[in-house]
């Protein structure tokens, strides 16, 4: 009784047997404390609130995505940013004040001097808001109520690679999943009996820089998220159709046997990657009715084949690929993306743009307006632009007749439409030189985080853990651009 | 100390529970309690009243001067602590803490502790008396704040409040702009702090009087002209910026309540304009219609639980069933031509009927009996039954989708009588209806009885005539 009074009377004394027996009841405290902390020691972390992968976060306003992407870069000058300066001030140099050190291409480095280039074309005013389109794309005029014109989107890469693969992936450097896999990722397929990201390619006349297929692989993500190509002609899925003499009924049987292979190696195993290689079998078998089925466009009346031009019955054209987009996204398909190619006009402009435009303009608008009839603008976004804008100044020398414009990063139009944009509207601004953002930049990671809002997702949420971090389309940047959302 | 066993049980007692409550505090967001233990919380609002009054008792008598019974310092210690454990478990029932809950939680949660140490001290040698007293004056004030939190929490902010006129949260039909709108976003922001009680900064936001006489900076609404409107400037400034309103810690006011208040100074901030005397085009209207709109999630919040379970059994290689949003029980449906369709595809959505919102079985040749069951889907907004032999008659049954906004019916071989039908469809917004029998009159009767809804007809004639006629692809080129 006598230590005890003392230990209590001066709490620095304390023996060995009371510390033990009173760090007892502390620890027994906190280990109760501990047992309402679900799966404290189970090796999962927590923090956010469940989310259910592949449901959106939020009631979306697009449930799919087509994505006409213009490769190679169309020049802002000749179709969306209407630049009358250019015109007064031709052949003069860029003034320094305005080019602000901006790093250069290799290939105008070395050149002495920028002459200003006129716009190639004429523009017009069209729709309620007077949106100025160039000549070269009168169809996409007759649309102008029904898209958002961006002439503020701007990008960190000068060179073709990383410019797109800044734009698929969110990351200059290759590796990364590309948008279309993150959608898959994170909405799932809508129809199991078709890929959620499929891809399609066509090729202009003009100047054209190559298209891999990392543009639209899935990185680190499961391989069922990676775009699929479907190709023109009598194959669109390569290595989808039986063998000449194997029947559907056999290869059901095929199937059965290697699938209950399969699950046997599964439960050996415990393997997931086994059971989604039981999936996609299964999905194969099934997309080699539907795909067939999506693809033959011969029951489209004729009002629709003119409505995209007579062109659009030639597989491999961009205006059969814009056809089957819809097709596709009627059919389910989340994310579908188009690439038309021969947008990089160093040279020979006037006419490499009048070629390109002819190829896509009409289509483009025949899409939009095909989406309306149907209802599908209301939940299906349209994306249409390239991977950077081109210069004001001419590369090499100087002549009104003939010439070309380079890789500029730092301004350049695309147009978005439906599924929650709000439609007739103009967003951003350029400076008079159409070379520095004066109102409303829009970042690649604001594009993203946008898109991905319209979908339902938040750019924030959608991770992956690969290597030890968690991966984001929009890495650690990106705003919702609000104000273009209805 | 005869019994020093016993205390020295209690002293560790009182150690553990103390403990325990510092690492609820501290780890608050991980824990997930168990139903049992989360039920020991609802024993707070009973056990809170023994420590306010024993712990008042024994603060009184140490103030005066008297000697505390040990007993009396032990049980109400021991009570205090029960009480915050206890109010944390209630605390946990809550899901997201408002700002309320959090003070309650924390004060309650130093008292019991600021107790302990107080039972700590108490009659030590080496405590001076001051200190005692000290930590007495503090439990008072701590007594007194935590009771007045709590009392916010069960029964309002305002319950404390000196009666007023209640201004009610809904934005009625053609509301009054100043009142039924800029007030209520003032209200809701503002003033809090710029009342006839509380006025700060000089300003009074409860009267358009006060907001055009201003405050000490003056200029708060100048009328016609926001860019020189203080109340504008101050909403615009960076939030991190020390004159930006509302001050840190409160929420900032969002873009389109920014932009509301902005227009309705630019049209010369009136208390007598309504909503139906604006342009059309004026976009303080789309702003105000928008801030009227109910948001959807919140609609849906009503619906029955679905398991993911039912889900997955629902869902197969050519229906998808999927939930509209992450934690919504309203359900989106998609229903894809399989080789061998028959009626079962539809019919087996029964059991989730109430919960679609959005379905689209388009291209699907339907029988009868799957309208029953559509007819049967109550909520459902989203409905695409274009491309399938619908007639008339099964539009009928469809009449009682009062919820429905969008039909996509094209390419069916429904008549004139449908049109009674989609007329009692009080939400329509969009009806695609092209390539049906409905006949030109009867349409235009509709238009006119209901010209809200926008009808899609499929491509006008001219469209495609420019189209054809333009054909890009050149034909040399083609070649």
């Amino acid at each position: 009784m006598e230590e005890n009074r003392k230990t209590k009377e001066n709490p620095l004394k304390v023996n060995r047997r009371h510390f033990f027996s009173q760090l007892s009841v502390g620890i027994g405290s906190l280990a109760l404390g501990s047992l309402l902390i679900p799966d404290l020691f189970n090796g999962t972390t927590k923090g956010s609130p469940v989310t259910r992968l592949g449901v959106p976060h939020f009631a979306p306003k697009a449930k799919r995505v087509i994505y006409l992407f213009q490769a190679g870069a169309p020049s802002q000058f000749e179709t969306f940013d209407h630049k009358p300066t250019l015109r007064k001030r031709m052949g003069e140099d860029l003034p320094e004040s305005v080019r602000k050190g901006q790093r250069l291409t290799g290939m105008t480095a070395e050149q002495e001097n920028f002459p200003l280039m006129p716009p190639a074309v004429r523009f017009q005013q069209y729709g309620n808001n007077g949106t100025w389109i160039s000549d070269f794309f009168p169809h996409i005029g007759k649309i102008a109520d029904e898209i958002c014109v961006i002439r503020s989107m701007h990008t960190e890469a000068i060179n073709h690679d990383p410019a797109i693969t800044f734009f698929q992936t969110g990351s200059q450097i290759s590796g990364r999943p590309s948008m279309g896999s993150w959608m898959s990722y994170g909405l799932g397929n809508e129809n199991k009996n078709l890929p959620s990201f499929v891809v399609l390619t066509s090729r202009g006349k003009g100047n054209s820089q190559g298209l891999y297929s990392k543009l639209w692989s899935s990185g680190f993500l499961d391989s069922k998220h990676q775009g699929v190509l479907l190709r023109s002609g009598k194959d669109p899925v390569l290595y989808l159709n039986d063998p000449e003499g194997l029947s559907r009924s056999d290869k059901r049987h095929l199937l059965d046997h290697v699938s209950a292979l399969n699950k046997l190696h599964h439960v050996e195993t415990g393997d997931d990657e086994i059971e989604s290689r039981i999936a996609q079998y299964e999905m194969a078998y099934r997309m080699q009715m539907s795909v067939p089925d999506v693809m033959d466009i011969s029951k489209e009346p004729e009002s629709i084949i003119k409505l995209y031009g007579e062109d659009c019955q030639v597989p491999g054209t961009y205006a059969a690929n814009a056809l089957q987009a819809r097709r596709l996204a009627e059919n389910g398909v989340r994310f579908i993306q188009l690439y038309h190619q021969g947008w990089d006009q160093h040279g020979n402009l006037h006419n490499e743009m009048a070629g390109q435009a002819k190829d896509v303009d009409q289509a483009s608008a025949a899409l939009i307006i095909d989406l309306k009839q149907r209802g599908m603008l209301e939940d299906t976004l349209v994306v249409w632009g390239g991977e950077f804008g081109r210069t004001n100044y001419c590369q090499g020398k100087f002549d009104p007749m003939n010439y070309g414009r380079d890789h500029h990063p730092r301004a350049f139009s695309i147009w978005m439409a439906g599924g929650g944009i709000q439609p007739g509207i103009n967003y951003g601004q350029t400076d008079e030189f159409g070379y520095n953002i004066v109102e409303n930049p829009v970042h690649i990671n604001d594009f993203h985080a946008t898109m991905m809002h319209l979908l339902g997702l938040d750019h924030e949420q959608l991770t992956y853990k690969y290597q030890g971090r968690r991966f984001r389309l929009t890495d650690v940047a990106g705003d919702v651009v609000k104000d273009i959302l209805v | 100390m005869g019994n020093s066993a016993n205390i020295r049980w209690v002293d560790y007692s009182i150690f553990g529970l103390s403990l325990f409550l510092i690492f609820c505090l501290l780890f608050d967001s991980f824990i997930q309690l168990p139903d049992l233990v989360a039920w020991l919380g609802k024993w707070h609002p009973l056990i809170l009243h023994f420590p306010i009054v024993l712990l008042l008792i024994a603060v009184f008598l140490g103030l005066s001067g008297k000697d505390i019974p040990k007993k009396l310092l032990t049980v109400a210690v021991f009570a205090a602590l029960l009480t915050a454990i206890s109010g944390f478990f209630l605390g946990k029932e809550t899901g997201t803490k408002g700002d309320l809950l959090v003070w309650h939680q924390w004060l309650g949660g130093s008292l019991a502790l600021v107790a302990v140490i107080w039972y700590v001290v108490e009659g030590r040698q080496w405590a001076k008396k001051g200190v005692a007293k000290g930590l007495q004056i503090v439990l008072i004030g701590l007594v007194g704040f935590t009771g007045h939190y709590g009392g916010m929490v069960t029964h309002g902010e305002d319950f404390l409040a000196l009666p007023k006129k209640k201004r009610s949260d809904k934005i009625p039909e053609n509301p009054l702009i100043y009142e039924d709108v800029v007030g209520m976003i003032l209200e809701n922001n503002c003033v809090s702090c710029h009342n006839t009680n509380k006025r700060k900064g000089g300003l009074l936001m409860t009267s358009l009087e006060g907001l055009l006489k201003g405050g000490d900076v003056g200029n708060t609404v100048v009328p016609g002209n926001p860019e020189n409107s203080e109340l504008i400037l101050r909403l615009q400034l960076p939030k991190d910026d020390k004159e930006h309103m509302p001050p840190d810690g409160k929420k900032p006011l969002n873009d389109s309540e920014i932009q509301i208040l902005e227009r309705w100074i630019a049209l010369g901030a009136s208390d007598t304009v309504r909503l139906n005397q604006l342009e059309k085009s004026e976009p303080l209207v789309a702003l105000v219609e928008g801030l009227m709109q109910p948001d959807p999630m919140e609609k849906w919040a009503a619906l029955p639980a679905v398991a993911d379970s039912t889900l997955q059994q629902l869902n197969s290689d050519y229906v998808t069933v999927n939930r509209v949003a992450a934690n919504s029980n309203a359900l989106s449906i998609s229903v894809f031509m399989p080789p061998d369709y028959d009626p079962g595809f539809i019919t087996g959505l029964k059991i989730v009927a109430g919960n679609v919102v959005e379905l689209d079985v388009s291209g699907l040749p339907l029988e009868s009996v799957e309208f029953d069951v559509i007819a049967a889907m109550v909520n459902l907004e989203w409905l695409e039954i274009d491309g399938t032999p619908v007639t008339d008659a099964e539009m009928k049954k469809l009449g009682a989708l009062r919820n429905l906004k969008l039909l996509k019916i094209y390419q069916t071989p429904i008549g004139d009588q449908s049109l009674e039908v989609f007329k009692n469809l009080p939400d329509l917004k969009s009806l695609y209806l092209w390539q049906t029998a409905v006949s030109k009159a009867a349409l235009a009767v509709f238009r006119s009885d209901r010209p809200e809804v926008s009808i899609s007809t499929g491509i006008d004639a001219e469209t495609l005539r420019s189209f054809a006629a333009t054909d890009s692809i050149s034909k040399t080129a083609k070649k």
